[in-house]
């Protein structure tokens, strides 16, 4: 099987600071994988790149053979803030907002009926007609959860999405991604400084120290005992 | 009812006036007040229906109103450019700013004698001095605006494919309208001062005239209440924009989207 | 309700406080001090200090305002006794209730229609041409209205083609040569005017007057002339000094303005002898204009003769 995505020899720097030191991973599609490391370790970037917001110094990253060079709606960011929902439009015509633009052959009818499934699917059906000052942080983040699937990007690229949340909410979402991970397959890149998080989610787990991959690490059987491991390659 | 809770009452304002007017009536029928400094109420009134009653007044209103809202819409349009441009380009942004601590400080009437000698002294003077007024703070609020928006919509605007110029009108501007509107508020303020300031000193081109030339006429043939009637139409249009339009599309925007 | 009865009262007294401050009493005059050829008399009254001697003791507080609109108000608040103004916003103030009345004549100087070189005669004038004048109701305003009463028996019928500009404004617009094509002006704008190519004057205030008439003349509350006789006839008195001092030393008084005036004395002697400018206390045409005013409505009852609105010393000719 050929992978979705393949990150060939990525480096980066700001100025003379070196962020990202020849990152190569190769990303399977139906894959979710967590990208750990402390602030400022360049998992961020990572996805920045992979997303087309930056440009990377030397190395390339392909979505099916394609050379990423610019972002598109193949690769949606759900970002950690709040306010990246849009606070003029209702939950509903924050997830349909883009699909109109995007799939500009649907009809009316087929866009109502698109946005409503994945508005069930993220278990909001109740509050389409909520303006987002009035949902909680944790119904935000899956409304922008909905309207990233909605438009079925090949990847999903996750900044840290729960990283605001309180703990009860946090294992909610967490769940609730994993199971609309199980109905959609959708590949998921997924940033965090969680471990005990990506634990939970993860299929592998990226372990970034100081912009190099220390280890990748098979988390398909979730074996508790990998903490302990991750937590000591990320010490200093 | 408390005193302290009557006067919280949304209707507080209307309270207020009626105060005010209470004590210029006392004023001007007891204190030893020349009437035509202090005319009473009665003449006031008077004088301002006879000019509604012959039509004068509405007339003049709706010309300084028409005016205004011609200002304020090349204003608007051209603000819109200059801060898009600045938007798009660091190198217009630095032009941008420099107009604008130019000519934001400088108040149009200053700029009268000079305008009189480039474009005359018709409407397109007064106009001239409307869109001036308009222009700066204008371009202020919304570059404060499109500064203020937080970055993930610039990302979300390209990650969804949008252009530049879709991302401005479909995410950026909605996302600053509580910047666009304070702009707006304090553009229709500073337009709405500078069109009768500038109809009091340009007089009327032709027949034609606005309030300011309303109450400036009054005032040069001695009719004292007339100009008070003046200044009454004008207090009044203030308070119906500011309370009303502002006041609802707040309500219907902002307020609504709970952003203020 | 006692909180509310001391904001009720708290209002009043604010406002009854900033209108009811009276001047203050004692031997002081309140003149109203205007720079221009025509107000040459109060300037040299005021330089060789004629009201001084002639009332020793006197305080004179001498007040800038910029139009007779704001001497006008200025006399209403109580805030001056004397003002130089021309006869029709005089006649304006009396017949809105203004107690006040003519104490002097001052001046009489050139005035009249500016035009480009396009517009040869009134009937020129077509609706996209623009006439600059001070303002509605003031003399260059009742003189152009005159002139077309003359010319077409029909007052208002260039009212539509004005701009009020102030005299300097307007002779920018002129000269600027947009739509202003003409200004109805005064000493020193009209001679500036007329002195660049391309203009010329279409009708003289004389001619549209039809004589002679006085362009400036002083004026004084009731209350200062019924409470100061003596300090009134001391200012009366003053004034024709000034005048006989302009008109026997002209040369004198051209020094003594030029460096008021910040102009050339050679340039000032031109402007006080020009034959058209004539310092003079007797007061000319007050009943032509009342009577024309009301005719064409811009005064009700206007005055049933000269004496109803001069004081009894004023001399008048019509």
């Amino acid at each position: 099987m050929k992978p979705l995505i393949r990150i060939k020899n990525i480096w980066k720097s700001y100025g003379d600071k070196q962020i990202l030191k020849e990152i190569n991973l190769d990303i399977m599609p139906g894959q979710l994988i967590c990208i750990v490391g402390a602030s400022g370790c360049g998992k961020t970037t990572l996805l920045n790149l992979v997303g087309g917001f930056l440009k990377a110094d030397q190395g390339q990253i392909d979505l099916q053979g394609q050379k990423i060079n610019k972002p598109s709606s193949q690769c949606i960011m759900v970002f950690q803030e709040f306010d990246q929902l849009f606070a003029w439009k209702t939950v509903r015509k924050n997830v349909e907002f883009p699909l109109k633009k995007i799939r500009k052959n649907c009809s009316p009818k087929e866009l109502r009926e698109c946005v409503s499934h994945y508005l069930k699917l993220v278990k909001l059906s109740d509050y389409e007609n909520y303006y987002p000052a009035q949902l909680s942080g944790g119904m935000k983040q899956r409304t922008a959860l909905a309207r990233a699937l909605a438009l079925t990007p090949k990847v999903l690229l996750m900044d840290e999405p729960f990283g605001s949340l309180d703990a009860q909410t946090k294992n909610e979402l967490q769940e609730s991604l994993l199971e609309i991970r199980e109905k959609t397959q959708t590949t998921i890149l997924f940033v965090t400084h969680d471990i005990r998080e990506a634990m939970v989610l993860a299929d592998r787990i990226v372990v970034l120290k100081s912009g190099r991959i220390m280890e990748i690490i098979d988390n398909q059987s979730k074996d508790r005992s990998l903490e302990n491991k991750i937590t000591s390659l990320l010490s200093p | 009812m408390r005193i302290r809770e009557f006067f919280l009452k949304p209707y507080s304002k209307l309270v207020w006036i009626l105060l005010m007017m209470l004590a210029w009536e006392l004023v001007a029928k007891f204190a030893p007040v020349s009437a035509l400094a202090f005319p009473s109420l009665q003449q006031i009134f008077k004088a301002l229906f006879d000019s509604i009653k012959n039509g004068e007044l509405v007339y003049q209103m709706l010309f300084s109103l028409t005016l205004i809202l011609e200002g304020l819409f090349i204003g608007v349009v051209l603000a819109f450019i200059m801060s898009f441009l600045s938007v798009v380009s660091k190198v217009f942004e630095s032009f941008t700013d420099t107009c604008v601590s130019i000519f934001h400080p400088l108040p149009g009437i200053a700029l009268l004698p000079l305008i009189i000698l480039w474009i005359g002294t018709g409407t397109s003077a007064i106009l001239f001095v409307i869109v001036h007024s308009v222009l700066w703070p204008m371009i202020l609020n919304m570059n404060a605006g499109f500064k203020s928006i937080p970055d993930v919509y610039r990302k979300i605007g390209d990650n969804y494919e949008f252009s530049r110029f879709q991302s401005m009108i479909r995410i950026f501007i909605p996302a600053a309208l509580t910047y666009l509107l304070a702009g707006l508020k304090i553009s229709w303020a500073r337009g709405w001062r500078a069109v009768i300031s500038a109809e009091m000193i340009f007089g009327a081109s032709g027949s034609i005239g606005g309030i300011g030339w309303y109450i400036f006429n009054r005032r040069v043939f001695m009719d004292t209440a007339g100009v008070y009637a003046g200044i009454l139409v004008i207090i009044a249009v203030g308070i119906l924009v500011e309370d009303f339009i502002f006041g609802k599309i707040e309500k219907n925007t902002i307020k609504k989207w709970g952003l203020s | 309700m006692k909180k509310l009865m001391l904001v009720i009262l708290m209002v009043m007294v604010l406002f009854s406080t900033a209108c009811t401050q009276t001047a203050g009493e004692g031997q002081t005059i309140r003149i109203a001090e205007q720079y221009g050829i025509a107000y040459a008399p109060v300037q040299i009254m005021k330089e060789k200090g004629f009201l001084e001697e002639n009332y020793p003791g006197i305080e004179i507080s001498w007040e800038q305002l910029s139009n007779t609109a704001a001497i006008r108000e200025a006399m209403v608040a109580d805030r001056l006794d004397v003002g130089f103004m021309a006869i029709p916003p005089f006649l304006i103030g009396s017949e809105n209730g203004m107690e006040w009345k003519i104490a002097t004549g001052l001046s009489s100087v050139p005035t009249g229609l500016v035009a480009t070189d396009a517009i040869q005669s009134l009937s020129d004038f077509s609706e996209s041409d623009r006439i600059a004048l001070p303002q509605p109701g003031s003399v260059q305003h009742i003189l152009l209205a005159m002139a077309c009463d003359r010319e077409f028996s029909d007052p208002t019928k260039l009212d539509n083609n004005l701009v009020t500009l102030s005299h300097p404004d307007g002779m920018s617009a002129l000269l600027a040569g947009g739509e202003i094509t003409a200004h109805f002006t005064s000493t020193p704008y009209l001679q500036k005017e007329l002195a660049e190519t391309g203009f010329h004057e279409i009708i003289s205030g004389q001619e549209a007057f039809g004589g002679q008439f006085s362009f400036i003349v002083g004026v004084t509350t009731n209350k200062f002339h019924d409470e100061n006789p003596e300090l009134y006839d001391a200012f009366v008195k003053s004034v024709q000094e000034a005048i006989d001092f302009i008109n026997q030393n002209p040369q004198e008084a051209a020094a003594i303005l030029a460096d008021v005036y910040d102009l050339s004395e050679e340039e000032l002697l031109t402007y006080i002898t020009a034959e058209d400018t004539d310092y003079s206390q007797t007061v000319k045409g007050i009943q032509t204009f009342s009577d024309f005013m009301v005719k064409t409505g811009y005064l009700e009852t206007g005055i049933s003769n000269p004496e109803a609105a001069t004081w009894e010393n004023v001399v008048y000719e019509d």
